[in-house]
């Protein structure tokens, strides 16, 4: 029934623990992934409380009471799980890891648990039992593809995301996400890398200058505008690693002419509250909207990040408003939309590479953008090719839910969480493969390194960049200096033949 | 014998079938409780019903995504969830127990469709719980009540296929039919309080799976009155 093949070399390897033993045992926990030291006294009731507690005000006891009501345990989840695939471990199969979530809700929350444990006297929560649920919970990726293929309609994916929120609260949060997202709320400069702004301001200034140079089009990054149509949020690690998706975002808001601004109060899309805590999710949406809201901007934009999008699409209007929060679109969303509405012109004759696409889950599973950049890739690659199963039953890179950001886990990542990608990659044959999402890029260029495969990995609107074809009307160099330029081995700027690598 | 053939299939059938209904209908009930609960306390209604509608008709018909992954056993599952259904309702000699205490009557299988789907049920149930022994990935998730399930139901199939096809005599007959009613009338019984439930439930899955990441809209401020972790820093 598996489909991936990790060697045991490679499955030794992936998990390994790297933590030291009188970490462990300071900890009082077992995980590959680093955690701060916090209260390890009586876990087991202080899980309860928090669970309790959860289940008052939120509504996830409705779920619960339905799914124990009828588990099947029928494992065509183990199928569709990528981690399972590469284990072989039955305690990878997402039914058995929801299961222990579950068993403890039947136990210690509804009448017939409780009356079961008072005649047998045991099925009490214990500490090895937390242990694997804390182990269990951050080895799934929670792409949600096993969720596709319950008969019954589970949604595994939610389990996780309960089990990794009660977590949480009471300490046990991969450190990783907890630095980030305390940078994010608590820290100077309000995001998760810590960026300041006059450092935001000068990268955005020095991509101007280098898109001038290249397109000789005055392409900006207007700050802080008041009024704009979209107010432009992209995962705050693109200002420092995703140079070519910035410039060519900014450069198809240069060929419409539509007004955006990047608000500088308040500029990062990253959301790790969809990994780990409804809390974190909720404040740190907040802030999105806070900024929409002080520029009076008509629309959030949301960069090319997958979770960023979906949490922002799907929870602005939990959090903020209802009805009246601000429409959330994302910038692929956008992009075809003026694509499709003849205001961008893409040069087919570019991009001559082989091209393939990777859907983020969180833009896929729900069938929310899957034909879109794909419509605009085979307009202007002319060696476009489909990895299979795509759309929504894509296969996760083996990086979501929030595993990309613990470098401590890499080895678990590009093998056991990455080789079902990795061998779709491979088997596709793509020189290039577009990963319009931070996560899974970073993810992706990783595998593509340890799993020794012969590709690039970019965003989509590095692409878009390359190819985008400028009215006259905006070029502002004269023709000798273009001339001039070829000759000195740079391309003419209105057929973006020759897109410079950066 | 006879007596408790009688009995069996009398009230205590009787009881055993109100039981069901009104299990269900209580489950569903409290289904439908808690959805709209959450519906009224969620911060975003706006539901997404064409994605509900499309991915429930996925799984009530089960035509194409079920056979993606796993054929073998879909293949399996599905005929035999047919032949639960379909031979219990539409056999003749239930519809005539039906048309003689409650008076209601409905067309019936024709005997070599009943004789085969009954014959196929049980094999495709026989190969399932082989399935459920063999297979690491679903033996090693099966619980007690996974297998017992199976052969529980297999029960009234089995027996019912003997005596209705098989020349046994009238005390190996009665014995035999006695286990028939008296098994149908346990699974009866059980069904609303066991995993069989999602014979009810399963169709509105995917909405309470949307309806479940509608989150209220101050969870932030209520968890942390209840936790005592107001102002507590990240």
């Amino acid at each position: 029934m598996r489909t991936t093949v990790v060697t045991d070399e490679e499955r030794k390897k992936a998990l390994a623990s790297t933590k030291k033993p009188e970490v462990v045992e300071r900890q009082k926990l077992n995980v590959r992934y680093h955690v701060e030291d916090c209260d390890v006294n009586d876990r087991p009731r202080r899980f309860l409380e928090v669970f309790a507690a959860i289940l008052k005000h939120s509504n996830y006891k409705m779920v619960l009471d339905h799914f124990i009501r009828m588990t099947g345990r029928c494992s065509r989840c183990a199928v569709a799980c990528h981690i399972y695939q590469a284990t072989d471990d039955p305690k990878d199969i997402p039914c058995y890891r929801s299961g222990l979530l579950l068993d403890v809700y039947r136990r210690h929350f509804t009448m017939g648990g409780l009356l079961k444990g008072r005649i047998s006297g045991g099925g009490y929560l214990t500490d090895e039992k937390i242990q694997e649920v804390a182990e269990s919970f951050w080895n799934c990726t929670a792409c949600r593809r096993c969720a596709l293929e319950c008969p019954l309609g589970l949604d595994h994916g939610l389990i996780t995301h309960l089990g990794r929120y009660i977590l949480s609260e009471i300490g046990i949060v991969p450190r990783a996400l907890a630095v980030s997202v305390r940078a994010q709320l608590e820290g100077p400069f309000h995001n998760t890398s810590a960026v300041p702004v006059p450092a935001l301001k000068d990268t955005l200034e020095f991509l101007e200058d280098d898109m001038f140079e290249e397109k000789s089009v005055e392409i900006k990054f207007p700050t802080d505008v008041e009024g704009s149509d979209y107010v432009f949020f992209a995962p705050v690690s693109d200002y420092l690693m995703e140079a070519d998706s910035l410039m060519g975002i900014a450069a198809v808001f240069a060929a419409t002419g539509d007004s955006w601004t990047i608000g500088t109060g308040y500029f990062d899309a990253i959301n790790y509250g969809l990994f780990y805590n409804d809390r974190i999710l909720e404040r740190v949406i907040k802030n999105v909207d806070q900024e929409t809201r002080r520029l009076k901007g008509k629309h959030v934009l949301i960069g090319e990040c997958g979770h960023a999008s979906r949490v922002a699409k799907n929870f602005m209007p939990t959090y903020c408003g209802g009805e009246d929060s601000v429409p959330v679109i994302n910038i692929l969303e956008y992009t075809y939309k003026v694509w499709k509405e003849g205001r961008l012109n893409l040069n087919p004759d570019v991009i001559t590479e082989k091209i393939a696409y990777h859907d983020p889950c969180n833009f896929a599973r729900n069938r929310w953008i899957v034909n879109q950049p794909r419509e605009v890739l085979r307009s202007f690659c002319k060696n476009y090719v489909e990895m299979t199963p795509a759309g929504e039953d894509n296969i996760c890179c083996g990086g979501g839910g929030g595993a990309v950001s613990m470098d401590e886990l890499r080895p678990y990542r590009t093998t056991i969480g990455g080789k079902l990608k990795a061998e779709q990659i491979r088997k596709s044959g793509c020189e290039i493969l577009v990963a319009p999402c931070a996560n899974c890029k970073k993810q992706l260029r990783e595998l593509v390194e340890d799993q020794g495969l012969d590709c690039r990995v970019v965003g989509f609107h590095d692409l878009v960049y390359k190819a985008i074809k400028f009215d006259d009307s905006l070029l502002v160099r004269k023709e000798e200096e273009v001339t001039a330029g070829q000759n000195n081995g740079l391309s003419d700027p209105r057929d973006s033949s020759e897109g410079k690598e950066k | 014998m006879g007596f408790l053939l009688q009995f069996a299939r009398g009230p205590l059938f009787r009881l055993c079938f109100i039981i069901m209904l009104l299990g269900l209908a209580r489950i569903l009930f409290l289904d439908f409780w808690g959805a709209q609960k959450v519906y009224r306390r969620a911060g975003d209604k706006k539901m997404p019903w064409r994605l509900i509608a499309s991915r429930t008709f996925e799984w009530v018909f089960p035509v194409k995504r079920v056979f993606r992954n796993r054929q073998v056993y879909s293949f399996f599952s599905i005929l035999f969830h047919i032949g639960l259904i379909i031979v219990p309702v539409f056999l003749f000699a239930h519809i005539s127990l039906w048309k003689s205490s409650v008076g209601i009557s409905w067309p019936a299988l024709p005997y070599w469709w009943a004789f085969w789907l009954t014959a196929a049920t049980i094999v495709f149930a026989t190969l399932m719980l082989v399935e459920r022994l063999v297979v690491k990935s679903i033996h090693s998730l099966s619980r007690g009540q996974d297998y017992l399930w199976l052969l529980l139901l297999l029960l009234p199939f089995v027996t019912g296929f003997v005596c209705a096809n098989l020349n046994i005599s009238a005390g190996v007959y009665q014995f035999l039919m006695l286990v028939h009613v008296l098994s149908g009338d346990l699974i009866f019984f059980m069904t609303p309080f066991t995993k069989i439930a999602h014979c009810v439930l399963a169709p509105f899955s995917q909405v309470i799976d949307a309806l479940a990441w509608k989150f209220p809209p101050k969870t932030d401020e209520d968890i942390c009155a209840t936790l005592s972790k107001k102002g507590a820093p990240v």
